[in-house]
């Protein structure tokens, strides 16, 4: 990785990033495309931890449902959003809020949807786990573990063979969907139609509460990846320079030759699995885990705090649920 | 050629008229929409066998995909995102237990809230052949918001229906009867070809004010007009055939179903028989009985259909479990 500017956080992704798949990873070009400077990122981390945090208050509050947050794990998306177009497509699961801030889903109605009202993106209809904003090419989420994977593969397969434009599909899933049969269907179906998709696999190494020795026989999730015959890559997925730099590759080797991708990023979850459940962990493994926060360090841009308060005042003054307009 | 004609004259492929109109609908459609593309399992090679039209105008929006029935249906919603209208061909109705979570909770799910609702069909056939080669699922289905359902009974009403269903936005279940013989009571498709409305029965005969109103579906449509045709052109008041003369009513759809219509027969004749291809159990004739018991008190009911029972792999056995012509002629006779 180079720093060009000294220091102050633009680089390029010129990179030495380990080829984990089987093939070559020399034949394509790995030189940047795109210049990502580091603040911008860290600005959007912040972005989705604040308003997280905020709205983990209004839930223990009693006045926020049932949400999954991101903490710990916002890097992977968005150091993979900073590689990609506007133009691209994004499916997810259920952890969607991150995805959504990194997508560029604007915060009123996204706030607003997740609080249930009707200025929310889909009218208080789809609350958390079946959000879309297709203005932003975010499609649709699908709460059910797995489910995202072949659907993904049919949105990249359209966009291949239909739409037939360069754009890529990017999924979202974690380790433990890995365990399911829809990611192993989906899988094969990605491999079999060679479709432009961009899977990224959000390894916390946990499933809900449940450690990985109850769903993963393997050492690394890309393993299974590759079975099916899809280059993988492995990356810190705490780290968001080596995430966006890992992101950049594998969104261009996705774009150039049309075929799915395997982005591995391992990384912590700092929070519980949603507000409904206790999480397991000891408060000493959650402090040495807290030592690999994404944000450790560092500062949280100025006003950022003000403006997402005025987002939630505004959201918890509007009116309540409703049907969208013109239905 | 010489293949497909001893592929229709197979043991394993009799009844093939509906299956017929069905191929024409969508051969036709898609010559007028360039978004519908057929996916499935083995769906090159049954169109290859079943519809060659499609085969030769259209193979290139012919997909084959892998046996899992799950993965497929979600695969199917993905591409309908971006506007593809997909046929998803999952072959045995007993199959649709594989594809339930991709059906009831991708598929119905995701037009809820979309301004551009996809347009999605889903076909399976229900078959004789076994416990899990013979079940008829299409009440399970009727359950779920986001879902239509259609059984046609006729070639012709199969050739309306699937127009309707690729021009109608949302996910429609449409289910192929091959448990229908060819011949008798099997409307063709005519040279008017065009699409039938969800939610509209058929009357397939009028009765007599006062006799009964027989309310069928699928393979006991045909049973049902093939029991009564004895009785069909009698129209003599004081013969002691008089009230075999009934009115019969082809749902068609499943959901939505035409209740203005079965209400209107109804007033007329009071009586209520439902004949259904299905378990009686929690099947489509509860609701339609539990519905009319509620909003018209004065109609008596009857139902008939199959026992809650595993379905025997002889053909024989299968068929004693669905109602006779027999059973339907006592029904009609003993209120």
């Amino acid at each position: 990785m180079t720093l060009l500017d000294g220091g102050r956080g633009i680089m390029t992704a010129s990179v030495d990033i380990q080829w984990v798949g089987g093939g070559s990873a020399a034949t394509l070009e790995a030189s940047a495309t795109k210049q990502i400077c580091v603040s911008e990122l860290q600005e959007t981390m912040f972005r989705i931890r604040l308003l997280e945090d905020r709205l983990q208050q209004l839930c223990d509050a009693g006045l926020g449902a049932d949400l999954h947050f991101s903490k710990g794990q916002e890097a992977i998306c968005v150091g993979v959003c900073a590689a990609l177009r506007e133009t691209d497509y994004l499916v997810t699961h259920h952890r969607t809020i991150a995805h959504a801030v990194a997508k560029g889903v604007p915060l009123y109605p996204l706030v607003a949807e997740l609080l249930g009202k009707a200025d929310g993106l889909n009218g208080g209809m789809a609350g958390e786990m079946h959000l879309s904003c297709l203005e932003k090419r975010f499609m649709f989420c699908w709460q059910l573990v797995g489910t995202c994977i072949p659907v993904a593969a049919g949105l990249a397969w359209a966009v291949k063979n239909y739409r037939k434009t360069d754009d890529i599909v990017v999924v979202f899933h974690g380790d433990a969907a890995t365990a399911n049969g829809q990611w192993h269907e989906g899988m094969n179906l990605a491999a079999i139609q060679e479709v432009p998709l961009l899977l990224v696999c959000e390894n916390n190494h946990l499933a809900g509460n449940v450690r990985p020795e109850h769903y993963q026989p393997v050492n690394t999730v890309s393993e299974r990846a590759r079975a099916y015959g899809i280059q993988t890559m492995v990356v810190n997925g705490n780290d968001v320079e080596a995430v966006s730099e890992a992101a950049q590759f594998a969104a261009r080797y996705v774009r150039d030759r049309r075929l799915p991708f395997f982005l591995e990023c391992n990384t912590t979850r700092l929070g519980r699995h949603k507000q409904g459940q206790g999480d397991l962990r000891t408060k000493e493994e959650m402090a040495e885990l807290a030592l690999h926060d994404p944000l450790r360090g560092l500062e949280a841009p100025q006003g950022l705090a003000d403006e997402i308060e005025g987002i939630i005042q505004r959201a918890l003054a509007s009116p309540d649920e409703g049907w969208p307009k013109g239905r | 050629m010489q293949l497909l004609e001893q592929q229709k004259k197979s043991p394993f492929n009799r009844n093939h008229a509906i299956r017929d109109a069905i191929g024409k609908a969508i051969y036709d459609q898609m010559g007028l929409d360039q978004s519908i593309h057929i996916f499935g399992e083995g769906a090159q090679v049954k169109v290859h066998y079943d519809a060659p039209d499609i085969e030769r105008d259209f193979a290139d929006r012919v997909h084959t995909l892998p046996i899992s029935e799950d993965g497929n249906a979600n695969f199917c919603v993905g591409a309908s995102l971006l506007s593809i209208k997909p046929i998803y061909d999952l072959i045995t109705a007993d199959f649709l237990y594989r594809a339930m979570d991709s059906i009831c909770n991708t598929a119905a799910k995701q037009n809820f809230l979309r301004e551009d609702k996809s347009t999605i069909v889903i076909r399976s056939e229900f078959l004789t052949g076994g416990p899990t080669t013979g079940q008829r699922p299409e009440a399970l289905f009727t359950h779920i918001p986001g879902l239509n359902v259609v059984v046609p009974s006729t070639p012709r009403d199969a050739y309306g229906l699937m127009l309707t269903a690729l021009m109608t936005p949302g996910v429609t279940l449409f289910f192929e009867d091959r448990m229908i013989e060819d011949g008798e009571f099997n409307e063709k498709v005519g040279c008017v070809q065009e699409a039938i409305p969800f939610g509209q029965s058929r009357l397939c005969s009028m009765g007599k004010r006062g006799t009964t109103t027989i309310l069928t579906y699928g393979l006991m449509r045909q049973v049902v007009q093939q029991a009564l045709q004895p009785y069909e052109f009698n129209h003599d008041y004081y013969a002691d055939e008089y009230p075999m003369l009934c009115d019969i009513i082809d749902l068609r759809c499943l959901y939505p179903i035409d209740w203005a219509f079965i209400k209107k027969m109804l007033e007329r004749t009071g009586k209520l028989l439902i004949v259904e291809p299905d378990v009686i159990y929690g099947g489509v004739g509860a609701e339609i009985a539990a519905t009319i018991a509620e909003e018209m008190p004065h109609v008596r009911v009857k139902r008939l259909g199959a026992p809650r029972a595993t379905i025997p792999a002889s053909k024989s056995l299968h068929d004693r479990m669905l109602p006779t012509r027999e059973a339907i002629i006592d029904a009609i006779g003993r209120w």
